[in-house]
């Protein structure tokens, strides 16, 4: 019996405190080293990458093209841990309480509110961009996209990885003419009623077409430069909730009731149950056509007032037991190689963060060349409608308000 | 002579469960109480704010009265289908080896039942598709919305044919062990089946199916999966609600949702209480044979 409390009691001391008297970590100095040292540090190490795992196609780049490349080159071991980014962030808070200094996680992919959660929460490494060569080379580190993540100022406390632009994908068989505003989207749900619907505003992509919504009700301008001020907002965009209402019995299921997420919206566009659809990627339908998901007819079109656009991020956390090996995946990600392979039409898709006119000419050329596909708008299309993402509060704030005044009323 | 007694051997066991709880499960409960005290900003202790906020909270109440609708739906149709064919089972199937075949979706994930549904039963799933080609419907949106609708048909029907099989499970032993001459004494008093059941079989199933609808009660209203993937927008069941609001980007909802749980946690432990008692003088009656 005493054998048995006494092993229990053991149990519970490793389960909840040994780690609080852990060597202080070593990573501090790791900051202050030479890359090449960084890079001998790095050497048969293992990288732990947390990362949503929702998209097969970003995670066959990870496997297939960076694993085995960052394995060959750098002998950096690097294992992917699908998990949704919130999800993460508590894991990562709950070390935090726990005191733990030698965390699970190397890398982590974040973005938007969940930067702006970690960065106040204390819960990242110390700025680090400025070590990556790839950065220091062919990053343009004063554009906007770069140091400022949905607003808030990055600080060097994450390396862009990657752009993406908001548009809408539809089956030109079944749809002649796109709507080009919210206007013309109102008339088309009403002519074809139960063929549109958008995610519930608690998804990421849900969110995105009603802050989409709100620019084009309130102005871009004053978003932008108002930050957080939903005294003003709530009084402009009543006409964004009635815009709402007065579709809402045209939706899918009359309204009712929404997608919960972004795939279950893809899943009833692939069965034309719905007939337009949506995406914070402007290239991702391609690659599901070509896995015959999506009717190879689709297309994609942006609406006034543009197409809003992120960049997403690439963090250490304050307690990765691997900083040079975290170092040395996220400038291999940052490679002119490695950008070029993530636009593969065939694969991912998505855009670069270099900056075009620094990369040798020869990266140049491929990139000019490249042909990211029929569904995909054109650059300067994308480019010249480019709207940025405004601070992350209004995201709740949509998600609340949109609540009382639409989803929970009947009609 | 024995160096431990019997009774010191019964005591250390119990102790060895105990500690086990209150290890794993007590802590869990602990933090989970402790956490829904705590000022969402400066984590400071000791307010009822949030029980306050949860308590006016319109999205709360609409959630509580659809997940108590859906849970008692689920659970009253499972238990009555349940012990009626445990009962055809015992009396009419006893020998036949088919009777195994009613215990394959237990075998199943809920959250793989949840999408066998949606892929039948959704607007465009293969019962609608089926409708559409032998033209009894002109469009495939004129199927009836039984998924993602707003009485939780979807999620009901899901629980039916996973619970079922769950309830035989448990019944049938019932069935099994209770003394067949009461039967045959009622029968040839000129009883009706309806009789025999009231008199011989429900006195013996009586504290099993309270047991098991127990069990079926409280694993629905704190479900998560079936009703995430089969539910409406509003109102969300429970656990959906408190998820989100645990998930919510910067975390000021946390400790609402943990007073959602705690409150969750208390009614759970309350009908527990009381279904414990009931049960008691159950057992206690069916021993006196009465």
């Amino acid at each position: 019996m005493f054998r048995i409390i006494l092993s229990c009691l053991i149990f519970a001391m490793v389960l909840t405190g040994c780690s609080k008297g852990d060597t202080p970590k070593v990573s501090d100095n790791v900051f202050k080293q030479d890359w090449s040292q960084i890079e001998a540090a790095a050497e048969g190490t293992e990288v732990r990458m947390y990362m949503w795992g929702g998209d097969d196609n970003v995670n066959r780049y990870m496997d297939q093209w960076v694993a085995p490349r960052l394995k060959e080159q750098y002998g950096v071991t690097l294992v992917r841990t699908p998990m949704n980014a919130p999800e993460f962030m508590q894991k990562l808070m709950t070390e935090k309480k726990a005191n733990s200094l030698k965390g699970t996680m190397d890398i982590v992919w974040i973005n938007g509110e969940n930067f702006k959660n970690v960065k106040a929460n204390d819960l990242l490494s110390e700025p680090f961009v400025q070590i990556l060569p790839n950065y220091n080379s062919f990053v343009d580190g004063n554009s906007n996209n770069i140091i400022f993540d949905f607003g808030t100022p990055v600080d060097g406390k994450e390396a862009p990885w990657g752009k993406v632009q908001f548009v809408y994908l539809y089956d030109s068989a079944k749809v002649k003419n796109p709507p080009a505003n919210f206007t013309e989207l109102a008339q088309w749900v009403k002519e074809n009623p139960g063929k549109f619907t958008y995610p519930d505003p608690n998804d990421f992509t849900g969110n995105a077409f009603l802050r989409h919504l709100l620019y084009q009700q309130v102005g871009v301008e004053t978003l932008i430069k108002e930050g957080y001020n939903p005294s003003l907002v709530s009084d402009k965009s009543k006409v964004m909730w009635s815009y709402l209402k007065d579709i809402k019995p045209y939706l899918w299921k009359k309204g009712q009731t929404y997608p919960q997420s972004l795939t279950q919206l893809d899943q009833m566009y692939s069965q034309g149950e719905v007939w337009i659809n949506m995406g914070y990627n402007e290239a991702r339908a391609e690659a599901l056509i070509k896995q015959g998901v999506f009717p190879k007819t689709t297309k994609s079109f942006i609406m006034d007032p543009g197409s809003i656009g992120n960049t997403h991020f690439l963090a250490i956390p304050y307690n990765s037991p691997n900083v040079a090996g975290a170092l040395v995946a996220i400038n291999f990600l940052l490679s002119p190689d490695a950008q070029l392979a993530k636009m593969d039409p065939a694969g991912w898709g998505d855009n670069t963060v270099l900056d075009i006119n620094k990369l040798p000419v020869e990266y140049k050329n491929k990139l000019d060349n490249l042909q990211r596909g029929a569904s995909v708008l054109k650059a300067e299309d994308l480019a010249n409608n480019l709207l940025p993402e405004f601070t992350p509060e209004y995201v709740n704030w949509i998600k609340e308000t949109w609540l009382s005044e639409v989803g929970k009323t009947s009609n | 002579m024995k160096l431990v007694k019997p009774q010191t051997k019964a005591y250390s066991l119990i102790l060895r469960y105990l500690l086990f709880l209150l290890m794993f499960i007590g802590y869990g409960v602990f933090e989970l109480f402790s956490q829904s005290f705590e000022d969402a900003h400066d984590q400071a202790l000791g307010s009822l704010g949030n029980y306050e906020l949860l308590f006016s909270n319109q999205y709360f109440w609409d959630s509580l009265l659809t997940s108590i609708n859906i849970t008692f739906s689920s659970t009253i149709i499972s238990i009555v289908l349940g012990v009626v064919l445990a009962r055809l089972i015992y009396f009419y199937l006893h020998q036949s080896k088919w009777k195994y075949l009613i215990w394959i979706p237990m075998l199943i994930p809920h959250f793989v039942a949840g999408h066998l549904i949606l892929l039948f039963f959704s607007q465009s799933g293969l019962i609608s598709r089926a409708f559409y080609n032998l033209r009894w419907i002109n469009h495939m949106s004129q199927f009836p919305g039984v998924v993602n609708d707003p009485w939780g048909i979807g999620i009901i029907l899901t629980y039916i044919w996973k619970e079922v099989p769950f309830v035989v499970l448990m019944v049938l032993p019932a069935y099994y062990r209770q003394n067949k001459q009461y039967i045959d004494v009622v029968r040839t008093l000129g009883g009706s089946k309806w009789q025999v059941f009231k008199m011989v079989e429900w006195p013996a199933l009586y504290p099993i199916v309270i047991e098991t609808a127990l069990i079926l009660w409280a694993f629905v209203i704190t479900a998560y999966e079936i009703p995430y993937l089969l539910g409406v927008t509003y109102p969300k069941m429970l656990s959906v609600l408190a998820y989100q609001w645990f998930y919510q980007g910067d975390w000021s909802s946390r400790p609402i949702a943990m007073a959602l749980f705690s409150v969750l946690t208390v009614f759970i432990l309350m009908i527990t209480f009381g279904c414990f008692r009931l049960t008691q003088s159950g057992r206690f009656r069916s021993m006196r044979g009465r």
